[in-house]
């Protein structure tokens, strides 16, 4: 680590501006702020920030829409602020690329806790090109295809292990339920989210040391399924 | 009357025609040839058959026989017949004509009888765009019922539809006539229990005619499909029972809509109220959560790690204005409701319009610091009037400038006191009001259509100030200037111990 990363905060209401751009100074990144996704757009142009935090209610544009443009050109993770109750949006947004959200009224360490995932999610993408994807008791080897847990190999449909790899790949980011079903079923599923929730209770059952309380495999309600690499008890 | 009146008219024209012929051919061209005469004599029947009733054209008939006996057939000069030849052809004659005007008299009832289809058709049609044009309202019976009246020439209609036991009638035409409920169900029940079509008798099955306040008064039952859903009472000029039955059917498909149309409107309501409520309820989401946040966060900060003296009280500060505004807030709500429940009473007291700006300007201190407030009170005397009341909801307005007015603009209040009460404006330098805003502004949870991003509010502001002042009888409104700015003002009256000079009006 050379230098501290560098965040764009994307919020419209200045008291949030004012509140959370000293909570991450504090902590130590650097941070740009914008109130309108005009000024979003430039910034993110300007400085290259290494993570954005992004609320979706913007004055001039909409907030999904700013997601899009950012992703069109860049893989830097941004982590969605959005309203309770407004769960469209949020998938919408994770859909367009977001790579996780933060419900507002949120704690500080809610939102710490988020870009923590993130920003260490892009750096082991970076040197994680070895076949392997290893969280707590949970290994899987992607090119045997091999998927051991506590050391001991289990046995995963083709299906399953599409679904696991597909998390895994994507660990720590919540993925649609949309966006699941349309990388394992295909196209035509995404409206049949029944095979999704069979094949998470199927999954589970045989990686979670207690289905009933998954450690891995989280449920994000409304939302989707993200894979979590954090140990259990950790804040996240 | 004009009836007879036209036919002696026609009589006398063919009895004179008949006149003419007799003199024609006795003095100007003597002809003995009785053939002649009487082809004469039946081309002046057959006019008079053509263009009148049946009985004139007979009693022109008459009359030609007579003279074409007298004046002809010899012996002449005499109303007796020596050739047993020429009884025959007076026979013929008398025949012909009959026969002619018999035929004519028919061809014209035909006539008529179709001219009258082709009329009550056009009422038919105009009573059908009528109905299409009408609106939804409860109005829309009275309206339906005066345009049958109108478009029928009737002098009484009244549509009657069951209601739960009782009978709902609308009347409209000059002239009145009392239905009795009993006669209604009576014959509604007849319509129930019978419907055909007797085609060859020309009955319809339902009709009833029922004779009051010696008035005839015809009953069809308004059919959709062939269920009957209320009845048409209709007096005046009589109309073909088809046509009636039709017009039954248009009256019925009318109402049907009507109802239809009112079942929509208040679902659209409902729908629309629905839609208030989560608007409400987005915007109340959005004003409490951005408030909790910051406290939630700024908080933390202070706790956290070594701040500056800048830094920590910019975070205090932070968290004392959140928390400010969710005072706020709360204080819209309850004020709200209290207005909904009746629990805000009217305290009048006598009191100065200085004391009442200086009362709203402290409510809204926060607020309006970054605008520059100048007063100007045109005499200051006692008013008497609720000053909490009326203090509030120019809190309210300043608040309201405050948020749309450019910082460090001009935000006026201008006060008149004069003989009815208090006048108080408000006038800032802002945009404005967009035309589209101006009929909705005092409306509860209505924000601006146009409204500039990032004011939050929650549209309860102007509402609260229209529902204070009500309570004290007060008004307010708002305009743009013309010069920029918008300006509200409000009108409470009251008793004022204005002096008679300042009657004057005010500059």
């Amino acid at each position: 680590m050379t230098t501290d990363p560098r965040i764009l905060l994307v919020d419209d209401e200045q008291s949030i501006q004012k509140a959370v751009g000293p909570l991450l100074r504090s902590r130590g990144y650097q941070v740009d702020v914008a109130g309108t996704g005009a000024d979003a757009l430039k910034l993110f142009a300007e400085r290259t920030p290494d993570l954005i935090v992004l609320d979706l209610g913007l004055p001039d544009i909409q907030g999904t829409e700013v997601c899009r443009r950012i992703r069109s050109e860049s893989k830097v993770p941004i982590v969605v602020l959005s309203a309770r109750g407004a769960e469209a949006d949020k998938v919408n947004a994770l859909d367009l690329g977001a790579d996780d959200y933060v419900t507002k009224p949120f704690g500080p360490e809610e939102l710490l806790a988020r870009i923590r995932v993130a920003l260490r999610r892009v750096r082991s993408d970076e040197d994680a090109q070895t076949g392997h994807f290893q969280a707590g008791d949970l290994t899987i080897d992607y090119d045997r295809r091999r998927v051991l847990v506590r050391d001991a190999e289990i046995r995963l449909t083709p299906k399953e292990f599409e679904l696991l790899s597909l998390l895994a790949r994507n660990h720590d980011r919540v993925l649609t339920h949309r966006a699941i079903l349309r990388a394992v079923w295909g196209p035509n599923a995404v409206e049949q989210p029944e095979h999704l929730w069979t094949l998470v209770a199927q999954l589970r059952r045989k990686i979670e040391p207690d289905p009933a309380k998954p450690r891995y495999l989280v449920s994000e309600p409304w939302v989707g399924y993200r894979l979590t690499t954090a140990e259990p008890g950790a804040a996240t | 009357m004009s009836r007879v009146r036209s036919d002696l008219w026609h009589l006398a024209a063919g009895l004179g025609g008949v006149a003419l012929v007799t003199l024609f051919f006795t003095r100007w061209l003597p002809i003995s040839n009785a053939a002649i005469v009487a082809t004469s004599f039946l081309l002046v029947v057959l006019l008079v058959a053509a263009t009148s009733r049946l009985a004139v054209a007979i009693a022109t008939s008459i009359g030609a026989m007579l003279s074409l006996n007298f004046f002809f057939l010899p012996p002449v000069g005499t109303f007796t017949i020596a050739d047993p030849q020429n009884w025959v052809a007076l026979f013929a004659f008398l025949t012909v004509s009959l026969v002619a005007s018999n035929l004519s008299a028919v061809a014209r009832a035909r006539t008529r009888e179709a001219v009258g289809r082709r009329d009550e058709l056009a009422r038919l049609f105009d009573l059908s765009r009528d109905i299409l044009s009408m609106s939804d309202s409860r109005e829309a019976m009275t309206t339906l019922a005066r345009a049958v009246a109108r478009r029928f020439d009737l002098e009484f209609v009244a549509i009657a539809l069951p209601t739960g036991g009782t009978w709902d009638v609308v009347e409209a035409g000059g002239r009145r006539v009392t239905l009795e409920p009993r006669q209604l169900s009576d014959a509604f029940a007849k319509a129930q229990s019978s419907y055909e079509f007797d085609a060859y008798a020309r009955t319809y099955a339902g009709h009833e005619e029922l004779e009051i306040d010696g008035r005839r008064v015809r009953l069809v039952p308004l059919r959709v499909g062939t269920r009957p859903v209320g009845l048409l009472a209709a007096t005046g000029r009589p109309i073909e029972p088809g046509t009636l039955d039709t017009l039954a059917g248009v009256v019925a498909i009318a109402i049907e809509r009507a109802q239809f149309l009112e079942e929509r409107k208040a679902s659209d309501l409902t729908r629309q109220s629905e839609a208030l409520k989560s608007a409400l309820l987005a915007s109340l989401a959005h004003d409490l959560r951005t408030p909790l946040t910051t406290i939630r966060v700024a908080a933390a900060n202070l706790r956290t790690g070594p701040l500056s003296d800048d830094a920590r009280i910019e975070q205090s500060d932070l968290i004392l204005a959140e928390a400010e505004r969710l005072t706020r807030l709360f204080e819209n709500i309850l004020a709200m409701a209290g207005i909904d429940a009746g629990a805000v009473p009217a305290e009048p007291r006598w009191t100065h319009p200085s004391e009442i700006i200086e009362a709203a300007r402290a409510q809204v201190e926060h607020t309006i610091r970054q605008h520059r407030v100048e007063v100007s009170v045109d005499q200051d005397v006692p008013v008497r009037l609720d000053p909490r009341l009326t203090a509030t909801a120019t809190a309210y307005l300043l608040e309201n400038a405050a948020k749309y007015a450019p910082a460090g603009s001009v935000i006026e209040i201008r006060a008149r006191v004069h003989a009815a009460g208090l006048d108080l404006a408000v006038r800032d330098h802002g945009p404005g009001i967009a035309a589209a805003d101006l009929p909705h502004l005092f409306e509860r949870f209505y924000r601006g259509a146009s409204a500039k991003p990032g004011v939050s509010g929650t549209g309860m502001g102007l509402a609260i100030a229209r529902g204070l002042l009500a309570v004290e009888q007060g008004r307010v409104w708002a305009e743009n200037c013309s010069d920029g700015g918008a300006m509200f003002t409000i009108a409470v009256p009251a008793a004022t111990k204005v002096s008679p000079v300042a009657l004057s009006p005010a500059t």
